[in-house]
């Protein structure tokens, strides 16, 4: 047993720390610094630094044109991200609809889309929830029909983050209403610019305008934009869940987080016992987490696939970055409405994306206990 | 980055495997110095081996098989104070099984800090004068001797250790009932006259912080044992028990808690493995390491033994049913060697001032 990464895993980490410190654009940094919502143009501006250095995209293999990094190396490179104030580039794109490109397929598809998600030409949102199939996932009643060579779509997908960005989105489809729900179920790639696909913003309650609904009415999309079989889309989504919950902890930002509340402490000259004593304990909780992923960590390098302990991650990692926009709020005393409070309310999301923490026990119970 | 066992580490696991599904009958030393167990940590020509990962590994098992031989007490702690005040020749014999000490350093009114010392040692002649009164001293009845610490006279009144025969006059120990079954008792100290020769150290309060962090490291495995027991056992219970015609482990309550206990016990093996290659290192960091862990997993002890007992129901109240001697011994866990307010304000403070570091080791 051993904590110490090794000397090669230091040098990596040396490298994209003085990379990160030198090319992150300073009005990029200093936004995520202030917890301020990003525009496309600084997510953009940061995707194209890192595309150009061949970084763009850690969780790609190397035949896809990423940097062919362990689990351990992409560990380290998120971990330097967040210590830099650099912004997390969207994942839609690269960390979701790519890797089911790349394993569910076919050439024609890969050689069109992965190029572009890569190098941030071609900009994806994700269109799973609708307003009857949130945790229930299965129950979604966005309809594709066959006519001729193409599929027409009609539906409504909702809580889609940077939709009115977006140049293509993903889609859970029921392309056979006769089949049991799961199995009903096809994943379809729909140019946004397709017509009868319309895009309307819903404001959040920090004011935020990240979120959007989309709407399908009688929207033609071609059957070469289904990825693998069709009635297989559920297989394929459950896939990308899995991957989406690794790195959802946050364990570096929430250190990040940790350390601005206590440096704008010590600048007010607040030193409250009771604040002081619950930023431990979150603290602790912080520590035991980064603990447990190095563990599950180990466990991948060494071979293993990301299982249902990434839940653990998620509902611990999103329960200590609430408690650390609580923390903030109420350390800023008067000044909680200006200080603190957009991203307390905007991180109730936390618990609720990417499976609620609910259905994450459930996952816990049914997958690992057997229950 | 690795978290597997070397093949020693296996073997440890191994033969206390056995050894805690077939616990010898009597006092269980002769069996501990023949397993090399009374060895591990000290020094290599003493014939010692291994260090804090080892230990964790023999004491999640002890945890697991609810040792009550106070291995941590006159093992862990008492070699780690002899080791760093250098006292080879008392070592030898602990190691041997020819010694067993006790450690009485906690007082009535120091609310866990080992620093708040008001027995006093004044200097008379080429020896010692000890007086005060010490609590809950783990495994006095069955220790030749007691490690004291004590405020000197001389030194500027800096905290003394000293090695005190349990025989001596003037030491009384009186044993309490514990609710865990181990042995604990209260130390009375009046004028007991001890030599030079069992004057260990003048700097003594660094010594003792020091090996009280690699007892607790200790102590976190063992519960970390203990509360893999309980989640175990909680969630086979889950799965056979039956009412309203299915299993009760089929109810979402019920499953979202068992959850809940994994996920607390995910999180309190990872901070014993921290404390354990924390200490093991001797590196920087230690108090925060040591007090997080202790915290975390007071934390998750709680948590684990309170639901384990309430998924259970009314058989988890029974004195014949194994669940409730496991969280009686998760309760005292929690609060010995210094319980969670006392390892917050020290988490805390440790941010602020630089821990003190023993002049050895």
């Amino acid at each position: 047993m051993d904590l110490a990464f090794t000397p090669e895993e230091r040098a990596f980490r040396d490298d994209a720390r003085r990379f990160i410190a030198e090319h992150l654009p300073g009005d990029v940094r200093a936004k995520v610094q202030a917890n301020e919502s990003l525009e496309k143009d600084d997510f953009a501006r940061w995707h194209a630094v890192l595309y150009k250095h061949g970084w763009a995209a850690p969780n790609w293999p190397s035949q896809f044109g990423g940097p062919g990094w362990n689990a351990v190396q992409r560990h380290i490179f998120s971990e330097e991200l967040a210590y830099g104030w650099a912004p997390r580039l969207p994942p839609f794109g690269l960390v979701m609809v790519a890797p089911i490109i790349m394993e569910f397929g076919n050439d024609a598809q890969r050689a069109r889309y992965l190029p572009k998600i890569l190098s941030g030409e071609e900009w994806w949102c994700q269109g799973y929830s609708e307003t009857g199939a949130g945790s229930d996932l299965a129950a979604l009643d966005t309809r594709a029909e066959r006519d001729g060579d193409h599929y027409v779509v009609n539906g409504t997908k909702t809580w889609i983050t940077f939709a009115h960005y977006a140049d293509w989105i993903f889609v859970l489809v029921r392309t056979n209403q006769q089949a049991k729900k799961q199995e009903g179920i096809s994943f379809i790639l729909v140019d946004m610019k397709t017509p009868g696909v319309t895009v309307r913003p819903i404001v959040t309650i920090d004011g935020g305008k990240e979120i959007n609904e989309v709407i399908f009415e009688n929207a033609r999309v071609p059957i070469e934009n289904r990825v693998g079989d069709e009635g297989a889309g559920w297989t394929y989504a459950k896939f990308l869940l899995e991957h989406e919950r690794t790195g959802t902890a946050g364990v570096a930002r929430c250190r990040q987080q940790l350390v601005q509340l206590k440096e704008r402490l010590a600048s007010d000259g607040i030193d409250d016992e009771r604040i002081l004593d619950r930023m431990a304990l979150v603290e602790i909780e912080l520590d035991a987490l980064a603990y447990t992923e190095l563990r599950t960590l180990a466990a991948e390098s060494a071979g293993a696939r990301p299982g249902p302990e990434s839940s653990i991650l998620k509902i611990k990692g999103t329960q200590i970055q609430q408690a650390l926009t609580e923390l903030a709020l109420d350390a800023a005393g008067p000044y909680a409405d200006q200080l603190a409070a957009n991203a307390y309310f905007n991180y109730r999301k936390t618990s609720i994306y990417a499976g609620s923490n609910e259905i994450q026990k459930t996952i816990i119970a049914k997958r690992i206990l057997k229950l | 980055m690795d978290f597997t066992l070397s093949a020693e580490q296996l073997m440890i696991k191994d033969s206390v495997t056995r050894f805690t599904a077939e616990p010898p009958k009597g006092d269980p030393w002769p069996t501990f110095a023949e397993l090399g167990w009374l060895a591990l940590g000290a020094p290599e020509d003493l014939g010692g081996f291994g260090g804090p990962l080892e230990t964790m590994i023999l004491m999640e098992a002890f945890g697991k098989g609810l040792v009550t031989a106070p291995y941590v007490a006159q093992v862990v702690l008492a070699g780690s104070i002899l080791r760093l005040a250098e006292r080879t020749d008392l070592l030898e014999a602990l190691v041997d099984g020819n010694a067993r000490f006790a450690v009485a350093y906690e007082e009535p009114h120091a609310r866990h800090d080992p620093a708040r010392v008001a027995t006093i040692a004044m200097c008379q002649g080429d020896g010692y004068v000890l007086g005060g009164s010490k609590v809950r001293v783990l495994g006095a009845s069955s220790a030749a001797s007691l490690i004291v610490s004590a405020r000197l006279d001389t030194h500027d009144g800096e905290i003394g250790l000293f090695s005190v025969p349990a025989s001596a006059p003037g030491v009384e120990i009186h044993e309490l009932a514990s609710e865990d079954g181990h042995d604990v008792a209260a130390v009375g100290l009046d004028n007991v006259r001890v030599t030079a020769i069992d004057y260990l150290t003048a700097n003594g309060l660094p010594i003792l912080e020091h090996a009280l962090d690699i007892a607790t490291a200790a102590l976190c495995a063992e519960a970390v044992g203990i509360m893999s027991v309980l989640h175990d056992v909680t969630l086979d219970y889950l799965k056979h028990r039956t009412q309203f015609g299915v299993a009760i482990g089929s109810f979402q309550a019920l499953q979202h808690r068992m959850a809940e206990m994994f996920t607390e016990l995910e999180l309190a093996r990872s901070m014993s493995y921290v404390a354990a290659m924390t200490v093991a290192d001797g590196g920087e960091g230690r108090t925060r390491a040591i007090s997080g862990a202790k915290i975390q997993i007071a934390r998750s002890g709680r948590f684990i033994g309170q639901n384990a007992i309430q998924l259970h129901g009314a058989i988890g109240m029974t004195e014949e049913y194994k669940i409730g001697h496991y969280f009686k011994r998760m309760t005292t866990l929690e609060r010995l060697l210094g319980d969670s307010d006392f390892h917050l304000a020290r988490f805390v403070a440790s941010e602020r001032t630089p821990q003190r570091t023993p002049v050895t080791a």
